[in-house]
């Protein structure tokens, strides 16, 4: 065979067109057999949907695809080396089978946008066409109105018969549209006077009208394209090379496409041919019809008959594909004649693959191997299989067994059920055998899943380290977990059934709650008492306290059947809140104890402060009474000594006046000393405020060292003063400052026998530092600390050679204090002393 | 220059010492040992000033002050506080008072007079310190 020659079925096609009626019989054979096997390999098989409608496609009198669409795909076929499978049916079958997938393409289709939503299209049309109503000669049907009130038959499930439901409805006429399923009985029926009218399209009414006495009326209506089409997606590539031969064959007006249309459209071609011709002609054709008639009575049984088995096997493969199970069906010599859909969606295997093929070819998707399954045991004696295959049932002459198969699912396992059952023919014989297989895993993950949950709950329930507790709405046990049972010390059967109160519930709470009432209100309001605390009691009589959590359990009809109640022992959690109360309270009573003696003790102390305070107030009346009794017997004293020595109470002598000069020295020393007793003790019982002002610290110092410039010069010591510009404003007490420094000047100058007293200031970030130095007589190391204790004078040796009161750097000091500065002394014995005095510029030592 | 001044004062010798140095001044002394007497005296001899004493039976220097303030005629009269309260808060208080100057007691009697001048105000000073 020519290495590009089609296959057996174009061959097929050709030899019958060249006219050789002898081995059409052969060849029909052929065809038979092809149209059930499918290739066995090779190039690409194409199945095609094939339907009445000459001359379009059609099968003709020999049983053989005809028409235009049949040349086409055939011309393209050979070309490409596709080979042609046809399955036959009505128009209505052929759409079914292109949607399901079951062929490849359907010809003949015209292009809706509601069929490009399930089909797929090529671009070049193959034939354009448009839609004629037929009628018996003689109609006088002239326009779509003349229909009104008429039977029109129209091809099933086809364009038209939408198309003219639309376009009658859209004239408002009453027709009645009978769905017929091919052309030829619907001519049929025109002709015998079952309907009045019938839709075709052009080409089959050119065809066929004059043969049933009809002819075309004026009505004619939607011109449409036809293609070929192919299941959504195409997803065997079909269609791009469909429309690359078209542009090809319509192209060339010589081309196969045209001779096709012109021999199944064109009129026939008359000839005047002479007469001895014709004779010659006639006695050869009488003579060639005679010896065909035969044959041709022959070929017609035989093709009745092949039509008749080829529609019981479709019907056969249609009812195995309806099947939901994955089921495949062998015949008597084990090979594959039904492989279905289902099958195929399990295993991943196509029926193509497999049909017709023996040898345990039927395994092979489901184990990887070939070898003896469920379907192949129907054969072995039935005690066989009871002993060897004990997970196989046996119901009559069925087996049903389950198995595990890990390669399916995508690897990922399967759990199948299968039944396989023999046939028998119409004489009771094998025939074949049927295996049909349901995938049972998710029913079988369900099954485990419930069984594991079952198990967790029931663990759970038992094992719980909570009481668990179901009881009926009469108050009686239902189920008490085994830690409930531990826990009051029962066993199953002695405290199922019985009521809870008397058993695990007291009658009365030791705080006197009825529980008796409790438990009712808990039955007929579970959701109230949620959560609960009570007490309860163990079989030894012994008293708990449980945390419950009550929850209704209802049954089917939604109504209260039990509550369940799951508890927890908090025994010793009451104990301690009861210790920690009773704790509270006694701290309560402490508490309000402590507060007693603490409002005692206030009173006692408010009191004594008010002593205190009355005792200050007198202390101050006394300091003012002193002050001024003191103060004015010293009036008169240094008042008249004053005037004596001024002379104005007349002349007095040497020896008067130097008298008159003691007194007025003692004097002077006796209202220094009450002025310092006076000063440290309004200091000491805090009745001494200061008088804060701006002034010029300068000015200050300036004027003090001239108070005491006259008693050094007497002495002879030189006074020296170091006061820079930069000492200026400051806010204090002036007051209290100058006394200060007249103090520090006087000690200065009491103190030196010769040499000098200087003045320093410094003005040093928020403070002045002022210092007085001298060369006096210095100060002992030991005797520093009590310089400024009060009433203190150190004890030069000299007994009391220097008279002061021994306050005045007690005052300074004390005086420095309140002011937020400092006093402290460097001295050495025999060589002198410096007092440095710190001095903050504003109040609180704030710059 | 000189003139008469008011001193209200109950210690004696006090009163004796500063009638003795002010009058050797050649001013007139007219002297109260009470409060009372002294505003008396005030509104009948209208004193060039009024020399006042804080410790006074009765009626206190402060109250005197105040009661002085209060006569629109004694108004321009200066009031001198001589006194030996020596505390903190005295001076301010008498001042508040009403008093225009304030010396403590006890008197230096080589300055005495001065300061008493000093307060006048018909000296061309005219401010009061």
């Amino acid at each position: 065979m020519a290495k590009n020659r089609p296959v057996n079925q174009t061959i097929n096609h050709k030899t019958t067109r060249s006219g050789r009626p002898a081995h059409t019989l052969i060849f029909t054979l052929l065809l038979l057999c092809t149209n059930i096997l499918p290739a066995a390999a090779g190039d690409k098989t194409v199945i095609v949907g094939l339907y009445e409608n000459p001359p379009k496609i059609f099968t003709d009198a020999s049983g053989k695809p005809s028409g235009i669409f049949i040349d086409i795909i055939e011309n393209i076929a050979k070309k490409e080396n596709w080979k042609l499978h046809y399955v036959s049916g009505t128009w209505s079958d052929g759409l079914n089978r292109l949607e399901k997938g079951e062929i490849d393409l359907m010809p003949d289709v015209a292009y809706t946008a509601t069929r490009a939503e399930i089909f797929e299209f090529h671009k070049i049309p193959v034939l354009s066409s448009w839609y004629n109503v037929y009628a018996p000669r003689g109609n006088r049907i002239k326009s779509i109105l003349d229909l009104d009130e008429k039977r029109i038959l129209v091809l099933e499930r086809s364009v038209q018969q939408e198309a003219f439901a639309r376009l009658s409805k859209g004239f408002g006429l009453n027709i009645s549209l009978i769905p017929i399923a091919d052309y030829n009985t619907m001519f049929t029926m025109v002709a015998a006077g079952e309907a009045d009218a019938a839709i075709t399209n052009r080409f089959y009414g050119i065809m066929n009208a004059k043969k049933f006495g009809l002819e075309d009326t004026a009505v004619i209506f939607e011109p449409s394209d036809l293609f070929f089409a192919s299941a959504k997606g195409d997803p065997k590539h079909l269609l791009k090379t469909i429309d690359g031969h078209l542009a090809v064959l319509k192209k060339d007006t010589q081309s196969a496409y045209y001779s096709s249309i012109k021999r199944w459209t064109a009129e026939e071609v008359r000839f005047n041919v002479p007469s001895w011709l014709k004779i010659s002609v006639l006695i050869i054709s009488v003579i060639l019809l005679t010896s065909l008639a035969g044959s041709f009575v022959l070929k017609h049984h035989l093709n009745l008959r092949t039509r008749e088995l080829q529609t019981a096997l479709q019907q056969f493969t249609n009812i195995v594909e309806f099947l939901p199970d994955a089921t495949f069906v062998v015949d008597q010599d084990n090979k594959i004649i039904a492989w279905n859909q289902a099958c195929e969606a399990m295993t991943g295997v196509k029926k193509e693959m497999l049909l017709g093929k023996g040898d345990f070819a039927y395994a092979e998707p489901f184990f990887g191997e070939r070898r003896p399954i469920l379907i192949d045991l129907l054969n072995l004696p039935e005690k066989e299989i009871e002993e060897t295959y004990k997970y196989i049932q046996r119901k009559g002459d069925r087996l049903y067994a389950e198995s595990y198969i890990p390669r399916l699912r995508g690897g990922q396992g399967a759990h199948l059920w299968g039944v396989a059952a023999p046939l028998y023919d119409h004489n009771g014989r094998r025939c074949g055998a049927i295996e049909t297989v349901r995938d049972v895993t998710e029913q079988k993950q369900m099954e485990e899943a419930l069984r594991a949950s079952e198990r967790e709950y029931r663990e759970l329930m038992m094992l719980a380290n909570s009481i668990i507790l179901r009881w009926s709405r009469d108050g009686k046990i239902t189920f008490l977990n085994e830690f409930g049972l531990r826990f009051f010390g029962y066993t199953e059967a002695e405290i199922i059934g019985r009521h809870v109160v008397g058993t695990i519930v007291p009658e009365n709470e030791t705080t006197g709650r009825d529980l008796r009432q409790l438990i009712e209100e808990i039955c007929t309001n579970p959701k109230k008492y949620e959560r609960n605390i009570n007490e309860n009691m163990l079989s030894n009589g012994e008293s708990v306290w449980i945390d419950w959590t009550n929850k209704a359990v209802l049954d089917d009809t939604g109504r209260m059947k039990e509550v369940l109640s799951i508890g927890s022992d908090i025994t010793d959690r009451k104990q301690a809140e009861e210790q920690i109360r009773r704790l509270n309270d006694d701290l309560r009573r402490h508490a309000e104890i402590l507060e007693q003696r603490v409002n005692e003790r206030t009173a006692e102390l408010a009191a004594a402060m008010e002593k205190a305070q009355a005792a200050d107030r007198i202390k101050s009346a006394f300091l003012a009474t002193m002050s001024h009794e003191l103060r004015t017997p010293l009036n008169s004293i240094i008042g008249f000594t004053g005037i004596m020595l001024q002379g104005l109470a007349g002349p007095m002598n040497e020896e008067q006046n130097k008298q008159l000069t003691m007194v007025q020295n003692s004097s002077r020393h006796l209202l220094s000393l009450i002025n310092d007793v006076l000063d440290i003790s309004k200091i000491e019982a805090g009745q001494l405020d200061l008088s804060m002002s701006s002034f010029d610290l300068r000015e200050s110092i300036e004027k003090m060292v001239k108070l005491v410039s006259p008693l050094a010069e007497r002495k002879g010591i030189d006074l020296k003063i170091d006061n820079p510009e930069d000492i200026s404003t400051i806010i204090t007490d002036q007051r209290r400052i100058e006394q200060i420094i007249i103090n520090l000047l006087n000690n200065a100058i009491k103190f030196t026998e010769k040499g000098q007293v200087c003045v320093t200031c410094l003005n040093k970030n928020d403070l002045y530092l002022l210092s007085v130095s001298d060369t006096g007589i210095g100060i002992q190391p030991d005797k520093i600390p009590e310089l400024f204790q009060p009433f203190h004078q150190i004890d030069t040796g000299l007994s009391r050679k220097h008279e002061g009161t021994g306050l005045g750097l007690s005052i300074c000091k004390k005086l420095l204090d309140m002011m937020g500065g400092t006093i402290e002394v460097k001295s050495i014995w025999g060589q002198g002393s410096t007092f440095t005095i710190s001095i903050p510029k504003q109040p609180g030592g704030l710059s | 220059m000189n003139g008469t001044l008011l001193v209200i004062e109950d210690n004696e010798q006090n009163f004796y010492m500063m009638r003795f140095l002010l009058e050797k001044h050649g001013f007139t002394i007219i002297g109260a040992e009470n409060g009372r007497l002294g505003i008396e005296m005030a509104l009948r001899h209208k004193p060039r000033a009024i020399l006042l004493d804080i410790q006074l039976p009765e009626m206190d220097g402060y109250a005197v002050a105040a009661e002085l303030k209060k006569h629109d005629e004694l108004a321009d009269i200066p009031i001198i506080a001589v006194t030996s309260y020596a505390m903190v808060g005295d001076r301010e208080q008498i001042l508040t008072a009403g008093a225009t100057g304030y010396i403590e007691k006890p008197i230096n009697p080589e300055t005495f007079v001065d300061e008493i001048i000093h307060y006048l105000p018909d000296k061309e000073r005219g401010e009061i310190r």
